[in-house]
């Protein structure tokens, strides 16, 4: 077989399979919203694609790859984002011997201090850069902890009880993040310093190729690690539990494996969200934002196929990014009757699962199952020894 | 009564009967019903809606809440959870399932407290229902009145598992349901009255926990991990484990956070969350197929004779 007809077969496969045509869906979306709504829509959305496809992957490494039901996605989203909000920015306050403790999260201070940090931040690139990778490494850090510590009760649980066990620990440390003033405010926000700030206004047009380079590393990271001898760990564990631990699988070190690599990601998804959006709010860490959507994305694009995840998120944040622009438009009924359309975002949420789960269980670029040597590999093995004998 | 134990009686009770309600619904059909949230919610605005607009005591309402928590159960059986089951979905799209119909009749709730703001001038977005409540022996009646309907109902629904030939026919499907299928019984019909029985409890027990704290259309979003804790608590194993397990959660949570806060202050205040959460994975720590997996549950469960997965009797329906 000539490598030539390989790569047509495969291009041919492209052209053919689901991903192709949704991302012409995505495409044609796109060109839309750009041509009726302009640049600075388009910038938004692509930043949150790129945040939400990194907490997503992170998701569908542990709910897809592994089956864990990762039902506190948010928990380890929130460490992310308060470890940012918290930590870098009282690092450079301690450098630049501005206060740096308990005061540092106060309103009235660190209204006075992040503009200090922010002035010297876009003084020098280096230092704006540095500042960034700091943030990232952070993050992750605090991320992995967070998903470390929450393994450690969750391994002993099945199903539904981790599911649940989960959720509320992300509910948790929301509210504590809400009541304990001096990590992230409370109930004030608090600013973060800003290492986009050097490039001014044109601050979100360096921001989407920034987190992209970031979401394709993940994006590559994980997709090399699903095909290393650990994630097939991870989808032994989820195919069956039974035969993975006769085989020999230490059960409990895979999960935590999973959970640890699984937060250390999504909290660098949080941490480069509080980034975009330059405050930390606790009350808005919910887990309808931070568990929920990123399932209903990982469900539609595909449960297990991180390709699919991505196209998920562009489509639905797309739908997500027209009910709000479009609200007075197209739902102008409900206005007239004093009801905000707003609230179509959770039906649409909603209606989402509820379809996906109904109609398209595998989702929209199913997973492909590949055995471990492709058939026509195993036929080629097959008439070379008979050609040899 | 000191404030905090008449407003823990009354959440508890509300609590009580929402983690009853998952438990029977996840005995009989494996699903574990992230919608009770919305369906709590449900229950609240149908009273308030009544007290609001017609007058009255919250409590001439709470028939009426327990039907449309029935119907909103109705139209989730039919609508979502019947082709799941016909098709032997896991338990985790099950529960999956019951999320995106929990969001579903979020955004309906807020549409509807929008309407309510928008039509009749009402302030549905912050509502202290417990001024709508009389006095009674110095306190709250509230206090008396739904510990005993919580009590109430968890004696009507032991007579009608027990006592009537349907209710047995159910206990029948719930503990194999292949053979109750081969001895004449409709499980479809099972599915459907648990939904019923289950949609309504949720929708009365959302009635119940506005009595104590601020009624909000995130309400039941924001209290459905301690349903959830409830639930677990009392081993998802028996209706009565579940119920137990609500109250206690309810209730500790009250007196938890009233302890505390005299002992520390009351910054305790805004952690309150973590009481019962903290009971629940202590509990589950030790117990990691909950309550029920203390043995003392099954001398229970022996001694009230013939609970939901206790003692097996022939049965033919």
């Amino acid at each position: 077989m000539s490598t030539h007809g390989h790569f047509a077969e495969k291009f041919k496969d492209i052209l053919l399979g689901r991903a192709f045509h949704m991302s012409l869906i995505i495409f044609v979306l796109l060109a839309f919203l750009y041509f009726s709504g302009g640049t600075s829509i388009i910038l938004s959305i692509l930043i949150q694609v790129a945040v939400f496809s990194i907490i997503t992957m992170s998701l569908n490494l542990e709910a897809g790859y592994t089956g864990i039901p990762q039902f506190g996605r948010v928990a380890a989203v929130i460490a992310g984002a308060f470890a940012v909000g918290a930590i870098p920015g009282r690092i450079m306050a301690f450098f630049m011997s501005l206060p740096y403790g308990a005061e540092y999260a106060s309103d009235t201070v660190n209204v006075k201090l992040v503009p200090q940090i922010n002035a010297v931040l876009a003084g020098s690139w280096l230092l704006s850069l540095g500042f960034l990778l700091m943030c990232i490494v952070i993050a992750g850090a605090a991320g992995a902890l967070v998903g470390w510590l929450i393994s450690r009760p969750a391994i002993r649980l099945k199903e539904a009880y981790l599911g649940i066990s989960m959720l509320a620990i992300g509910d948790f440390l929301m509210w504590v993040g809400h009541n304990w003033n001096i990590i992230v405010g409370g109930s004030v926000p608090v600013y973060v310093p800003d290492p986009f700030r050097i490039f001014g206004a044109a601050r979100f047009n360096v921001i989407v190729p920034a987190f992209f380079l970031i979401a394709i590393i993940i994006f590559i990271y994980l997709n090399r690690l699903v095909k290393s001898p650990l994630g097939r760990n991870f989808r032994m564990l989820r195919d069956n539990e039974l035969s993975a631990s006769a085989a020999g699988l230490d059960i409990v070190k895979v999960r935590t494996q999973s959970l640890v690599i699984g937060a250390c990601i999504a909290a660098i998804g949080g941490g480069l969200y509080v980034i975009y959006t330059g405050s930390v709010a606790a009350i808005g860490m919910t887990r309808l934002t931070f568990t929920f959507w990123p399932w209903a994305y990982m469900m539609l694009g595909a449960i297990g196929s991180n390709v699919g995840v991505f196209l998920g998120v562009f489509l639905l944040t797309i739908l997500r990014t027209m009910i709000i622009i479009y609200r007075s438009q197209w739902f102008g009924f409900l206005q007239a009757a004093g009801i905000d359309p707003l609230w179509l975002e959770y039906t649409l949420l909603g209606a989402v699962i509820i379809i996906v789960i109904l109609f398209l269980p595998y989702g929209l670029v199913p997973e492909k199952v590949r055995p471990m040597l492709p058939a026509n590999r195993v036929k080629k093995v097959i008439s070379q020894k008979q050609m040899q004998t | 009564m000191p404030p905090w134990m008449s407003s823990g009686l009354i959440y508890a009770s509300g609590l009580a009967l929402t983690a009853g309600s998952i438990t029977l619904l996840y005995i009989a059909t494996r699903t574990f019903n992230f919608a009770v949230a919305s369906m709590a919610t449900i229950g609240f605005y149908t009273v308030y809606t009544g007290v609001a607009l017609y007058g009255g005591l919250p409590y001439q309402y709470f028939p009426l809440a327990l039907l449309v928590g029935a119907i909103t159960g109705v139209i989730c059986y039919y609508g979502l959870n019947r082709p799941l089951l016909r098709r032997q979905a896991a338990e985790i799209t099950l529960m999956m399932s019951t999320l995106g119909y929990d969001l579903v009749l979020l955004s309906l709730i807020q549409m509807y407290a929008d309407f309510l703001t928008n039509t009749y001038k009402l302030f549905p977005r912050r509502v202290t229902m417990s001024l709508y409540d009389f006095e009674l022996f110095g306190d709250r009646a509230a206090a008396f009145i739904l510990p005993v309907i919580a009590i109430g109902i968890l004696m009507i629904l032991h007579i009608f598992l027990t006592k009537t030939k349907f209710g047995v026919a159910m206990r029948a499907t719930i503990e194999n349901p292949v053979l109750a299928g081969a001895s004449g019984i409709n499980s479809d019909r099972v599915y459907l009255v648990s939904w019923i029985i289950s949609g309504g409890m949720a929708a009365l027990g959302g009635a119940f926990m506005a009595m104590a704290m601020t009624g909000t259309p995130v309400m039941g979003m924001y209290t459905i991990p301690l349903m959830f804790a409830g639930a677990i608590l009392g081993g998802l194993g028996s209706i009565y484990g579940g119920i137990l397990g609500g109250f206690v959660i309810g209730l500790t949570e009250y007196a938890g956070v009233f302890l505390l806060s005299q002992k520390f202050g009351a910054w305790v205040l805004g952690y309150r969350m973590g009481i019962p959460l903290f009971i629940m994975a202590a509990t589950l720590l030790i117990f990691p197929r909950g309550l029920s997996g203390i043995p003392l549950f099954k001398i229970l469960k022996s001694l009230a004779g013939g609970s939901l997965g206790g003692e097996k009797r022939g049965v033919s329906a």
